[in-house]
């Protein structure tokens, strides 16, 4: 053997070894079986490989994203090059770049988490999602069995709901039920979601519709709502006191808004309230596949987890998981879901929805 | 005239003239360079309009029935056509083109005939000043405005109960009266343009003919001066209408949220799930007849009048001495349109990008910087979108410019037949609006590798706003006299070295004007851009779309930084203006 050979040799060997020993030092191969050693082993080095992620959300801000990112590197000893390419979107609008990119055959989203779930059932028979079998997916079997997810395909990062909501600067609202916001609130100072141009809202209002009679709709339909599309806007405009009270306002933007310094206040009803869970899945053809599985893995577990909640006030379906806010973020188990069954639904009753909604708001 | 003006005005023409002597006949190869270039730059033209134009008129004959057969049928149309939403929408769009043009030609025309007419003070400094609002961005204006004049927690509501127990109810911005209300700001400037220089260049001998004899001041107006200001009255006119008609950002932001469509606003939520491109298509399609109709028949008016403005004599026209009460009725006009268009929408953005949660009110407590540092160094999305906006800036107004001297020429200088008809093609995209564009753009890309690329949104802004570069380069190209290519050419030049060195250094003032212009343009443009981004080619205004959904103080501070780099082409852009009248 030449020396020339001999030093290739060692320094294939070198390679090598810091290879494996960075990735045996990741913190999610440590007390892992040798078999889930080397899944996420592979997994890890696919993801090296790809470079990067491209993940959607029509929640998440930015900031807690980068946190999830930081979070998500550690756990998994990526190299600061690597990249996770997030944008927060409208409901409607990443639903319609899924449509596009499928239609198209040019997928450039990794992992979509979105509240749509007609659609998104429609998409897993298509054949359109990615089968993987995370097994964090062992803690969410009762989000299975309530037809949140399905095992394989996707489960939720966490779940919110539309609430009546008001700013107590300048309300001092004392009521327990969705009809008490009628006498509440003057016309033209009350919002809502619009239901017409986003799928989340559109779900809250077919689960409502379940719970409430359409007369209710028809007296909040006199009170002339402003109707907006993101919670956000709901949420700012009660601060800014452009609006008085909202139906669909979010816990989630109530804890990220007070912690500013607002005063927003909201009520779980006493008829219930519509869980939304974004359902988190892999397209089928994802550019990173092994990066996305890798995503799924950590944003399901109890780190990924933990920082959802504590900056988004979101509601986890991980079985064993404690709030650290259950005022805006109660136990799933805590409260009163309208049950609706998702998976027996198809686009046309979500378009015959829609139209109701239309004819009731006529925006 | 300012540039701008005659990148809006048709330009006038001039015939290429004497052939070159037989001693000066260029080289088979310089001959292939001299039309073929030009006519390269015509060709690349016409794909770029007629490209997107025929994927809409195809989409929209095309129809997907609920088992997968497509066929090719009117039943988008029919279906649209029926449908009670098409109609309010095309009411509203209606609406807020007159209301907004309508208003505009007031504004416009009052504050060109105060600054070049009268001798109200700081008519230097109004003469600026009024152009502002031409270089901000509409979409911001709306999120200004709606600080200033949201009901219950604008600004104006806010001062006005606090400072002297008011209510104001009517100040309403959302609904069409504020969105007119913010076309009306942003388009006048364009009326402004039109008309100032026909009123500087005006006769005054035929108004001091009809005050002699006997004719009010307001007669006058009516009689003599409004009816030499008609031609670049109408021209402004129906700019505007087509432009404001068709805009997306302002009706999206103050009239969509309340539940009030228009045309635009309908073809963006026809994109959206369940998408339906037929619908979106047939939209787009009754739109471009009334617009490109509108365009052409601009055309058509504008090349059968004369304009009888200029005589042959040397003359200034007379500035007419305002009574006192007069000069506080022009200058308070002059002071509310730059406040209302420049000066209040500034402050409302500084105060709320400077609050940590905008309650309605500056509140020292939530004084902060966080928003600016938050969207110039800690977001993605918004340092991605400030990169990409100047990328396409920088390339697209270079690309136009480029496009633009090649079409000028062949236009120019090129063969005369079909000559009208190219350059009716040529400027059919001024009528065509962004989202349409960008409708049809998709349709094209969505199945190619430009799907989601920097690339397809910089070739939709070049498809667009080409024209205006044409026109800027065309006016001053029509100017030069054919007669110094010549010689250059007879003195043995080849057609590159007149071109580097004859022409190009002749038309840089209007290159360096068009460039401008177009960098302004790409640096706001929304309505094509809405649906062709995607995750890593947001610009600017996507960047403002999304922040708007979700935080005041993030808007308001991307939009801050949009209004600086907007404001210093506009700096930049007076520099160039005043070197070119010192040259």
């Amino acid at each position: 053997m030449t020396l020339r050979t001999t030093a290739l040799a060692a320094l294939m060997f070198g390679a090598v070894a810091l290879g494996q020993a960075s990735a045996q030092e990741a913190p999610a191969l440590k007390g892992a079986s040798p078999e889930e050693k080397a899944r996420v082993g592979a997994l890890i080095e696919g993801a090296v490989k790809e470079g990067s992620l491209s993940y959607w959300d029509t929640v998440i801000q930015p900031g807690t994203n980068d946190k999830l990112v930081r979070a998500f590197k550690e756990r998994y000893g990526l190299p600061a090059a690597f990249k996770v390419n997030y944008t927060l979107s409208q409901t409607g609008d990443l639903v319609t770049r899924i449509e596009q990119e499928l239609g198209a055959s040019r997928v450039t989203i990794d992992v979509a988490a979105i509240s749509a779930p007609i659609w998104v059932f429609e998409r897993m028979n298509k054949g359109e999602l990615l089968e993987y079998r995370s097994p964090e997916y062992a803690h969410y079997k009762r989000i299975f069995e309530a037809g949140l997810g399905v095992d394989g395909y996707f489960a939720f990062n966490g779940g919110y709901v539309f609430v009546p909501m008001w700013n107590s600067e300048n309300l001092d609202f004392k009521g327990k039920s969705y009809t008490d916001m009628i006498a509440a609130v003057p016309e033209g100072k009350l919002s809502m979601g619009d239901a017409a141009n986003s799928t989340t809202f559109l779900a809250t209002y077919m689960g409502q519709r379940t719970v409430l009679p359409a007369d209710f709709f028809t007296k909040l339909a006199a009170k002339k709502p402003i109707l907006l599309r993101r919670s956000e806007q709901l949420a700012a405009g009660l601060v800014t006191g452009e609006q008085t009270m909202t139906l669909s306002g979010m816990p989630t933007r109530a804890y990220q808004m007070n912690q500013k310094g607002a005063k927003l206040k909201f009520v779980f009803p006493k008829e219930g309230v519509m869980l939304l869970a974004p359902s988190t899945f892999i397209l089928a053809k994802a550019p990173h596949p092994n990066a996305a599985k890798l995503w799924i893995d950590f944003i399901l577990s109890e780190t990924g987890q933990k920082i959802l909640t504590e900056s988004e006030a979101l509601i986890s379906g991980r079985a064993g998981f404690k709030s650290p806010i259950p005022e805006y973020s109660p136990p799933i188990e805590s409260l009163n879901l309208i049950k609706f069954d998702w998976s027996k639904l198809n686009v046309q009753d979500m378009a015959k929805a829609k139209a109701d909604w239309l004819n009731t708001f006529n925006p | 005239m300012n540039v701008s003006s005659e990148a809006l005005a048709k330009p006038h023409r001039r015939e290429s003239g004497a052939h070159l002597p037989r001693s000066a006949e260029p080289a088979p190869t310089s001959r292939v360079w001299e039309h073929g270039l030009p006519a390269l730059g015509v060709l690349a033209g016409i794909i770029l309009v007629l490209g997107p134009f025929l994927a809409t008129v195809i989409r929209s004959l095309l129809y997907w029935d609920v088992d997968g057969t497509v066929s090719v049928t009117l039943l988008n149309f029919t279906n649209l056509l029926g449908d009670p939403r098409f109609l309010e929408a095309a009411r509203n769009t209606l609406l807020c083109g007159v209301g907004a043009t309508v208003f505009s030609c007031v504004l416009g025309v009052s504050l060109a005939w105060i600054v070049s007419r009268t001798d109200v003070p700081g008519r230097g400094w109004f003469e600026v000043a009024n152009l502002i609002p031409f270089f901000l961005s509409p979409y911001v204006g709306a999120e200004a405005w709606r600080f200033l004049a949201a009901p219950g927690s604008g600004i104006l509501h806010r001062l006005a109960e606090q400072y002297f127990g008011l209510k104001l109810p009517f100040l309403n911005i959302y609904g069409l009266g504020g969105v007119i209300w913010v076309l009306s700001i942003f388009y006048t400037p364009y009326v402004y343009l039109f008309v100032i220089s026909p009123l500087r260049r005006m006769d005054s001998a035929l108004e001091d003919a009809a005050r002699v004899h006997g004719a009010s001041f307001v007669y006058t107006l009516r009689r003599i001066t409004l009816p030499l200001l008609m031609p670049a009255l109408l021209s402004a006119a129906m700019i505007v209408f087509v432009t404001s008609a068709g805009l997306f950002d302002v009706p999206f932001a103050l009239a969509a949220t309340h539940g009030i469509r228009t045309v635009p606003t309908e073809i963006y939520s026809s994109l959206q799930y369940p998408s339906d491109f037929g619908r979106a298509s047939a939209f787009g399609m009754l739109m471009l007849c009334l617009t490109v109709s509108l365009t052409l028949w601009q055309r058509h008016y504008l090349a059968a009048r004369r304009f009888e403005t200029v005589s042959g004599k040397g003359y200034r026209p007379r500035i007419i001495v305002l009574s006192p009460l007069g000069k506080v009725a022009a200058l308070g006009l002059e002071l509310l349109f730059v406040g209302v268009g420049v000066v209040l929408p500034i402050i409302a953005l500084i105060m709320v990008s400077l609050q940590s949660i905008w309650t309605g009110q500056f509140r020292t407590g939530f004084f902060t910087f966080d928003n600016f540092s938050y969207v110039l160094l800690n977001y993605d999305l918004t340092r991605t979108a400030i990169g990409n906006s100047l990328i396409l800036a920088v390339t697209g107004a270079s690309i136009g410019v480029g496009l633009s001297v090649l079409q000028s020429y062949f236009l120019t200088r090129g063969p005369a037949r079909g000559r009208g008809f190219i350059e009716a093609v040529l400027s059919l995209p001024i009528g065509i609006p962004g989202i349409i564009l960008g409708l049809g753009f998709l349709i094209l890309a969505v199945r190619t590798p430009l799907y989601s690329t920097l690339w397809i949104i910089l070739i939709a802004y070049v498809a667009h706003f080409f024209p205006l570069a044409v026109r800027t380069v065309t006016a001053m190209l029509v100017a030069i006299n054919p007669e110094l290519e010549q010689s250059a050419r007879a003195s043995g030049a080849t057609w590159w070295q007149t071109m580097r060195y004859v022409l190009l250094p002749l038309l840089k003032p209007a290159l360096i004007a068009a460039w401008l212009m177009l960098f302004v343009i790409f640096i706001r443009e929304l309505g094509s851009t809405i649906l062709l981004f995607g995750q890593g080619t947001e610009t600017i205004s996507v960047a403002l779309v999304a922040l708007s959904e979700r935080d005041f103080g993030f808007v308001a501070a991307l939009a801050m930084i949009q209004v600086v780099l907007l404001l210093s082409a506009f700096a930049l852009f007076r520099v160039t203006r005043t070197s070119l009248v010192q040259d």
